[in-house]
């Protein structure tokens, strides 16, 4: 009984080991690879996560900056973003430095993130809409069945978050940090019918 | 979740299935290097760049990845239209950052100026009869856009539907505007030309436009095909009958060559011609109207405004002046001859005239009401041919009830008809202008061809021949059109006028000369010296020299009875009495058998 949990055990610590050295190899090296040298003295996983403390919220997301703000008017729909897209803006509106993480660099020019990559310039209208509820009975879009279908698009709680296009781990290894190959605007047509 | 999984599975299939034709994907509109189309670009594999970006957009609605065009477009003018049409604005001019053919079609936001999309054309191409794509910074050739399609149009325009009826497919912009995705989706090609409702028997046009008696005209209805042959040779018709092509016969809706009113021919008689002359329609108007007396809408081109007023218009005549094309239908113009002919039918429905009063109407009850339109009191009417004892050039005066004698078009005669009516002719009857006016080939008067004044080789206009000449040697054929409705046999056994044989046959007298043919406006003469329409041809009747002075007279002294003082033909009559033997029994006949017709 014992050696079948070990067996089971050590099975799982490998399974977890494969899937987290795939997950990492792509991250290595991509626009997400906090090791690099320019972020010299940064936690890798620090800058988004933190260790299990009471202030950190299922994964394990970092909580000291306040999340419960408003990104301006998200978009024409009422949107409220989950954790995980808020945690995207904390670096991606463009409001923090860059030090602010811990990382010792001294970028002047770009002391915050700047465009493209800093979002929310046009009040919510510049950016695809995020924090909605998918509309999955809207004939314009697909349902909700066929989106998650591939196993590439994510639909967190049922809306359209950052995580739903976007892998901040990089696991595709397409460019933007993309779910999927945009080719013949495939990720859009995912879940727009048009 | 197996089941979901299935349902997901299935739903993958009946979605590839579908993205045949409703996406974007391979429509003309797909302008990735996957595209089947010309133009597209070289390297770029999305789809949807070309017009959307996820983030970056412009801070417009659906996230667009363009530059707007700061052009100053040329916009839509009509006379007949109440829009308050404005420039460009909202989703059309998203449509124009493309369509005008001004910007780069690769130019997107989220690159880099310097780097665009590369394309295998740098702009829209430009092409006339081509793809029609490139509408340019000419706005005015092309059906208006961004203005207000509210209650308040409909009210001011009938032929507009109120905006509340229009099908949901077509939707306005926010305000309440029609713009470009009014009529198109950019996203679905399924009907061609991206429409969003199918322009076959134009039911995209017909939802918005409520077109007087386009319901039951024959553009609407006809099943004549239209061959490649007649149609305008630069750009084929969708659809191959005429119903199905609908208001497309005659309209552009873009890049219309005559810009007022989106016409496909600048000459608007050749947008008629091109079927009817023969090859699609019946009748070939295009003959008729080469003839020597026609009304030939050839010389005049541009004159002619829906909206213009019949007492200012300068001259002008158009097969629209006399035709509408959205209500005319084949019918036949009148039942029996001389009863009801003159009520306007079929082809003449739906057209603006002058009643017999002088009013402008908008929609013609009777013949005669469109013929006045420019016989009647306008500017340019006819000039005088005969010197006559009274001249008129205003036909509506002439027919003018009250006048001491008329022909019967506006309203029936009140005195005892001519003893030479053909039946069913008869006191009471009323005629038509296109009795005496017409073709000569037409059914009218035993030919082939349409009725109606379109062109005859009698002058003016006449169905039959009809001699003004002096001394012309009576015959059949000299009188024609008279002899169509009063008996050649009882004009010369002088049933009338006792004495019609000495001067038609033996003096060889026409018609002409002693009457004139419309009627006499009770204004210039009365019924003592002109009736039986006595007005004579100066050129040949001149005043007999009698001890009061020069007189020039006729006088009517009772039913087919007077006596003349003239000079004709070298021949002097200074109070030369006539008088009918037969008059008083035929007019007792005929007051038996119409007791209601007074003397």
């Amino acid at each position: 009984m014992k050696r079948k949990t070990t067996a089971v055990g050590a099975s799982l610590i490998f399974l977890v080991s494969f899937v987290c050295g795939l997950a990492f190899a792509d991250l290595k090296g991509s626009v997400h690879d906090f090791s690099s040298p320019k972020w010299k003295g940064v936690d890798q996983c620090g800058v988004c996560h933190m260790p299990q403390t009471k202030e950190a919220v299922p994964p394990l997301w970092d909580t000291r900056v306040d999340l419960s703000r408003r990104f301006g008017k998200m978009s024409m729909r009422k949107a409220d973003p989950g954790m995980g897209t808020l945690a995207c803006l904390r670096c991606h509106d463009g409001t923090i430095a860059k030090d602010a993480t811990g990382a010792a660099i001294r970028d002047i020019d770009y002391p915050t993130m700047a465009s493209p990559l800093r979002f929310g310039m046009g009040h919510g209208r510049s950016d695809h809409p995020v924090g909605v509820e998918y509309p999955q009975f809207d004939p314009e879009y697909r349902p909700t069945t066929f989106v998650l279908a591939g196993w590439k698009v994510t639909l967190p709680d049922g809306k359209v978050e950052c995580s739903s296009c976007h892998d901040p781990h990089a696991f595709s290894g397409e460019k933007y940090l993309l779910r999927m190959s945009n080719s013949g605007s495939a990720l859009c047509l995912t879940c727009h019918k048009k | 979740m197996n089941r979901a999984r299935l349902l997901g599975l299935l739903g993958c299939v009946v979605a590839a299935t579908a993205i045949a034709d409703e996406s974007v994907v391979n429509s003309p509109h797909d302008l990735s290097a996957r595209s089947p189309h010309r133009i597209r670009a070289v390297n770029e594999d999305q789809v949807c760049v070309f017009c959307h970006a996820p983030h970056n957009a412009a801070p417009q609605t659906p996230l667009w990845n363009r530059e707007n065009p700061e052009t100053y477009y040329r916009i839509y003018e009509s006379s007949t239209t109440d829009a308050r049409i404005d420039q460009p604005y909202g989703a059309s001019k998203m449509c124009l950052s493309c369509h005008d053919g001004s910007l780069a079609l690769g130019n997107v936001l989220s690159r880099p100026v310097s780097q665009p999309i590369v394309m295998t054309a740098r702009t829209m191409p430009p092409g006339p009869y081509g793809e029609d794509a490139d509408l340019t910074n000419d706005l005015s050739d092309d059906h208006p856009i961004s203005f207000r399609y509210d209650r308040q149009l409909s009210n001011v325009d009938h032929q507009i539907r109120p905006p509340e009826v229009v099908t949901q497919d077509l939707p306005l912009g926010v305000h309440r505007e029609v713009q470009c995705t009014t009529c198109h989706d950019p996203h679905n090609n399924e009907l061609g030309d991206f429409l969003n409702v199918t322009d076959e028997y134009s039911a995209i046009c017909v939802a918005c436009h409520d077109m007087d008696g386009w319901r039951y005209g024959s553009h609407a209805v006809s099943n004549k095909r239209t061959p490649g042959r007649v149609v305008d040779p630069r750009q084929r018709l969708k659809y191959h009958t005429v119903s199905d092509n609908a208001c497309a016969n005659c309209h552009r809706i873009h890049s219309a060559p005559k810009r007022e009113r989106l016409l496909r021919y600048v000459r608007e008689e050749e947008g008629c011609l091109n079927c009817h002359s023969g090859d699609v329609a019946r009748y070939n108007i295009a003959a008729d109207i080469r003839k020597s007396s026609s009304h030939d809408p050839d010389p005049r081109t541009g004159v002619h405004d829906p909206a213009e007023t019949p007492f200012t218009m300068a001259r002008h005549v158009e097969c629209v002046d006399c035709h509408n094309p959205h209500a005319s239908r084949t019918r036949n113009i009148g039942a029996v001859r001389g009863t009801f002919g003159q009520i306007v039918k079929g082809p003449n429905e739906n057209v603006p005239g002058i009643t017999i009063t002088g009013r402008a109407i908008e929609d013609s009850r009777f013949l005669y009401e469109i013929c006045f339109k420019c016989h009647g009191d306008g500017l340019f009417r006819p000039r005088i041919v005969t010197p006559r004892q009274i001249t008129q050039t205003n036909k509506r005066l002439e027919f003018m009830p009250g006048n001491p004698s008329y022909h019967p078009v506006a309203i029936p005669l009140r005195r005892d008809a001519s003893p030479s009516l053909i039946a069913p002719l008869r006191a009471g009857s009323i005629i038509t202008c296109i009795d005496c006016h017409n073709s000569d080939n037409s059914r009218f008067a035993g030919g082939t061809g349409a009725n109606g004044p379109h062109g005859s080789l009698y002058d003016p206009l006449l169905v039959r021949n009809f001699d003004t000449a002096d001394l012309t040697a009576e015959s059949a054929q000299a009188y024609s059109l008279c002899y169509g409705c009063h008996a050649r046999d009882s004009i010369l056994n002088n049933e009338s006028f006792s004495l019609h044989r000495v001067h038609i046959v033996d003096a060889r007298t026409p018609c002409s000369v002693c009457h004139t043919v419309h009627g006499i406006y009770r204004g210039q003469g009365n019924a003592v010296n002109h009736s039986s329409l006595i007005n004579f041809d100066l050129s040949v009747v001149t005043p007999a020299d009698t001890p009061q002075g020069r007189r020039l007279q006729y006088e009517d002294t009772g039913r087919l009875s007077g006596n003349c003082t003239l000079t004709c033909h070298g021949m002097t009559h200074i109070n030369f009495p006539y008088a009918n033997a037969a008059a008083k029994s035929t007019s007792a006949r005929l007051r038996n058998s119409f007791p209601g017709v007074k003397r």
